[in-house]
């Protein structure tokens, strides 16, 4: 804990000025879309939202792994500091998605393949959120929440996949590890840093978090009386 | 590449495309909304930190 404290500055700052430009450079910089118009824009706060909704989850999901098969107390706090972090990403992705769809679909909202496993996306973190709460004995609900974060995993495929395997409004992914770019060059960098800049600031929220959860769970502890 | 698309600050809030829609509406209500639930989630475990440190000291 010492030692995150001690980098947690240069996260921070490096990430959001990594953000702030890259916004500048999405907003003012890039020319417009030819078949968007300026809508297309929400793209560098939309993006990075989602892509961190999705990975979010995914950590919690080895997190969760690591608890039930080594018992490593620090795994399942890390779960249960990620979860309110990951119900704001994921309720910023889809409310930014919501407000793109206005000019673009002509509609903020569609029962859309990857708009629905993102809503569930986002029920289920304030379900695991809700579900850790309601429990008094701490060892039963790190063990429940751990078990149904990883049964909650098959929806990250299945928002993945979600653009391929049915017909959806929503835009097949402009960027893949097997294919060239959809997206033009000239859009794509401020993406990648805009995407860069926001993991950055996101992990520090997860550093805040994980610090009071383990103050609060290890608050009896004398190291925990000396480091406050 | 760089090159700012917006000659005047009406025009930067407006966003007006080619086909003649104001966008900006859109896209500056989806950074209003990422910035207050970024700042307000810093905000709330700084707070919620100091809270707990308070109480246990």
């Amino acid at each position: 804990m010492f030692q995150v404290n001690r980098a947690y500055p240069y996260i921070f700052y490096l990430s959001l000025i990594t953000y702030l430009l890259s916004i500048f450079w999405g907003l003012f910089l890039t020319p417009e879309d030819f078949v968007q118009g300026n809508s297309y824009r929400i793209i560098y706060l939309h993006v990075p939202a989602s892509f961190i909704s999705q990975s979010l989850y995914l950590a919690m999901a080895i997190a969760s792994a690591v608890y039930l098969i080594w018992k490593v107390k620090l795994s399942v706090y890390l779960v249960r500091s990620i979860a309110p972090i990951g119900a704001v990403t994921t309720s910023i992705a889809l409310i930014s998605g919501s407000i793109w769809g206005i000019p673009t679909w002509g509609t903020w909202w569609v029962w859309d393949a990857r708009i629905v496993s993102t809503l569930i996306l986002f029920i289920m973190y304030l379900g695991l959120i809700s579900l850790h709460d309601s429990f008094n004995n701490n060892e039963k609900a790190d063990k429940f929440l751990s078990i149904l974060v990883l049964v909650g995993s098959v929806n990250i495929p299945i928002i993945k996949m979600s653009v391929e395997w049915w017909s959806t409004l929503h835009q097949p992914a402009s960027i893949t590890l097997s294919e060239k770019p959809a997206i033009d060059l000239v859009m794509l960098y401020p993406l990648f840093g805009s995407i860069i800049g926001f993991t950055g600031l996101i992990t520090c929220l997860v550093i805040l978090s994980s610090k009071l959860q383990i103050i609060k769970r290890e608050k009896n502890k004398s190291w925990v009386k000396d480091y406050v | 590449m760089f090159n700012i698309e917006f000659n005047t600050l009406a025009e930067a809030l407006l966003m007006q495309s080619q086909n003649g829609q104001n966008h900006g509406i859109y896209v500056w209500s989806v950074v209003l909304i990422v910035t207050l639930c970024i700042s307000i989630s810093f905000i709330f475990y700084k707070y919620k930190i100091k809270e707990i440190s308070k109480k246990i000291k």
